[in-house]
């Protein structure tokens, strides 16, 4: 696989990550990855009314930084992304730009991200297809051995389309969204037709406390993560480096205009006595919908948000699997997980290993007794710690990226440096208001980090050779560069 | 995709084309390896509008990074701009062996050359012209050439242009599917036929010339009216020995 030109000593015959459907993936499903990711419509049902709530009157402003944020760190993603064609994402960018052990910790956390959101994005389609199933009069009274049941379903649906190949999954995940936003729409929409439309800004808390703000914030923030996930298709996507970049950029777009809309429909009709009614319930727009006697409604919007969770699902793990590819091609991971299947062209091992590690992980926590609700918010807090930490780490290493490779620019550095310190600064905050305790997700990812650095110090001990593979992408190999000079092209011999 | 833009280039698109296209020649000049800031120092440039244009360039696969992530090459997009413009030589001694073929059958034989991604004709029969329009260079999946060219490649459908493929008769091979079994087919037997598929009257057969490392140099191309393709057919084993004379000479 290492085998090099003779000529240009540093430009391989093969790319690192051949075996996989190099270059073939059309822009649309590159885009459909990236914002199934960000499980649009859970975050239109959701997330509005949660910031409003936590921010109040200063909502607005709050979901503004939460957007500039995002755009920094978009800035700082594409600065990766149109330079090198990545398989691990993120993980792969920070190991170009800060080293291989902080690009390990990066992939933990990356891995840590993309896992728990899959993992509760799976348990709540459990939930709320078991509440469709419930609301149409289906469902017995064992509600936690359903979630179950279709927990384990809806995985293997996942893992068999991921091995099929990214092509299918990615456009099995557009319609499913697709379907998705359209229902949430025609619930928006009635609700704001049949609706008295009376905002009442007094209904909501008058003076906020810094921390909660910033808790706003943060969720505002957690509306658009996954927005990044199209950087770990590099090597499938055609035209990979404008292709990433461009999805990259639009998802938050995208995201945006349907977080728009749905805060404008959802304040709108929010007509609520008691502040905290529909406020603080899981999904405020179920709330909404029957306070304004739409009960009928309901069952749509649960089937909705479980199309979207499962699309989010799929796009999750597709991203998932690619970073433990890429780090078992690197020999940080046993090799079996980066060989791929010789028919569709994915890497089957890891998809098979993902999948049983996300189905198996919701599943267990059911069994112990947990109540899916609070599992589900496990989960999604675990996620978001992830994510966070990853995307700091994108920011920091952009810059220092662009000086390594002689690059340099003023404009990423500012951008990369606003992002962290702001990215830090509402973490902090929204960490400050709670009071400090050890709640599983914390314990969780503690445990989770303290496994991840002990087998890094156990791969410099042992393996050192193998951090030097860090950062592997799939790179320039002879056959994308016009004739070397002095060099016949290998073509196929009869 | 104007966001990226530098501004004056923004204002005077014409700037930025001339700028990309210095970018282009410097590096052929410099050859794989020049750095973006070397480029940006030695053309003059902004070093921002420069590694915005060299980054625009790359991305559309005009030019590619090397895996050093700071050096560029040119790539191999780049080759439909300049290989096929170049004339290529064709020796005597190989004008020779052509002309001995044409004596032995009663078909028109044309040699083309070719490069990873294009075809071009460099020895045309004189009794039979090949027709001013050059439907063998530009129509790969309907020429019996062309099709030798796309067995060969690794990723066939993108030498031929985006969409549908373009029906020329009613004979032209039109579905990807069956053009792709023909590609294996002539990836398995080493020769390509059309018969109508280009022209309606016209059948073609065509054989590789490869080098020593086995990439396709060259192509012999018989061609003569459909009903007397089985005649053409029976001349496979001259058209071989002759490429295999032919490609000491023209690799």
């Amino acid at each position: 696989m290492g085998q090099q030109t003779g000529l240009l000593p540093q430009v391989r015959e093969v790319s690192p990550v051949a075996g996989l459907r190099r270059r073939r993936l059309g822009f649309l499903p590159v885009l459909a990855q990236s914002v199934s990711a960000t499980a649009p419509t859970a975050v239109m049902a959701t997330v509005p009314v949660l910031v409003l709530a936590r921010a109040g009157p200063l909502a607005l402003p709050v979901v503004a930084t939460a957007i500039a944020v995002v755009l920094l760190v978009v800035h700082c993603v594409t600065q990766f992304s149109r330079r090198m064609a990545a398989v691990g994402g993120l993980y792969s960018y920070v190991a170009k730009g800060l080293g291989p052990v902080p690009a390990l910790i990066t992939g933990l956390s990356a891995i840590l991200g993309y896992a728990a959101v899959a993992m509760s994005s799976l348990l709540a389609v459990g939930v709320y297809l078991s509440a469709f199933a419930g609301r149409l009069g289906l469902s017995g009274a064992h509600r936690q051995w359903q979630v179950g049941v279709i927990v384990v379903a809806a995985g293997a649906l996942a893992g068999t389309l991921m091995v099929r190949g990214i092509r299918v999954s990615s456009l099995v995940t557009l319609v499913v969204e697709l379907v998705s936003v359209a229902l949430i729409t025609v619930v928006l929409g009635a609700l704001l037709v049949v609706a008295p439309a009376h905002l009442r800004i007094s209904a909501l808390p008058a003076t906020v406390d810094a921390s909660s703000v910033a808790l706003g914030g943060v969720l505002a923030l957690a509306g658009f993560i996954g927005f990044e996930s199209a950087s770990t298709l590099g090597a499938e996507a055609a035209r990979p480096l404008q292709a990433v970049s461009r999805a990259v950029r639009w998802t938050p777009a995208v995201t945006g205009v349907l977080f728009a809309l749905a805060a404008v429909a959802e304040v709108g009709t929010l007509a609520l006595e008691p502040p905290s009614a529909a406020a603080y319930s899981s999904v405020p727009l179920i709330d909404l919908a029957e306070l304004n006697r739409m009960g009928a409604l309901v069952p749509l919007l649960d089937f909705g948000i479980a199309a979207s969770f499962l699309a989010c699902t799929i796009a999750s793990m597709n991203a998932l699997v690619r970073v433990v590819f890429c780090m078992s091609r690197e020999g940080v991971l046993p090799p079996i997980l980066g060989r791929t299947h010789r028919r569709f062209h994915t890497p089957h091992y890891a998809v098979l290993a993902m999948t049983a590690l996300v189905v198996l992980a919701p599943v267990l926590l059911l069994a112990s007794g947990t109540a899916p609700n609070e599992a589900l918010t496990t989960l999604l807090i675990l996620s978001a710690y992830g994510y966070l930490g990853s995307y700091v780490a994108v920011c920091v290493a952009a810059p220092c990226f662009l000086y390594r490779i002689g690059e340099w620019s003023t404009r990423t550095l500012l951008a990369g440096g606003t992002a962290t310190v702001v990215l830090l600064a509402a973490a902090w905050a929204a960490v400050d208001g709670t009071p400090w305790r050890l709640t599983a997700p914390v314990v969780a990812s503690g445990l989770i980090l303290v496994a991840g650095v002990l087998w890094i110090l156990l791969l410099r001990l042992l393996a050192p050779g193998r951090l030097r593979e860090i950062g592997l992408y799939d790179e320039a190999t002879a056959s994308d560069l016009l004739w070397l000079p002095g060099r016949g092209r290998e073509g196929r011999r009869p | 995709m104007t966001a990226g833009w530098p501004r004056s280039a923004a204002k005077r698109p014409q700037g930025a084309v001339s700028s990309a296209l210095e970018i282009l020649a410097m590096i052929a000049r410099c050859g794989p390896g020049v750095t973006a800031r070397e480029i940006a120092t030695q053309l003059g440039l902004p070093p921002a509008t420069a590694y915005r244009l060299i980054n625009h360039l790359v991305g559309e696969e005009y030019l590619v990074r090397m895996p050093d992530l700071r050096g560029f090459a040119i790539g191999r997009r780049a080759e439909q701009l300049l290989s096929p413009v170049a004339a290529p030589l064709v020796p005597l001694v190989a004008r020779e062996v052509i002309a001995g073929l044409r004596a032995q059958v009663r078909f028109a034989v044309h040699v083309v050359r070719y490069t990873p991604t294009a075809l071009r004709p460099v020895d045309t029969d004189p009794d039979h012209p090949l027709g001013p329009d050059q439907r063998i260079a530009r129509y790969l999946h309907a020429a019996a050439a062309g099709k030798l060219l796309l067995a060969d490649a690794d990723r066939w459908r993108e030498l031929l242009p985006p969409g549908p493929l373009k029906r020329l008769t009613a004979g032209t091979l039109t579905g990807a599917g069956e053009l792709a079994a023909d590609l294996a087919r002539v990836r398995a037997e080493q020769v390509a036929y059309q018969e109508g598929e280009l022209r309606p009257e016209v059948a073609c057969m065509a054989v590789p010339i490869r080098s020593t490392t086995g990439a396709l140099a060259a192509g012999i191309v018989l061609s003569g009216p459909c009903e007397r393709a089985p005649a053409l057919r029976r001349h496979l084993d001259q058209a071989r020995s002759c490429a295999e004379r032919l490609a000491p000479l023209l690799t």
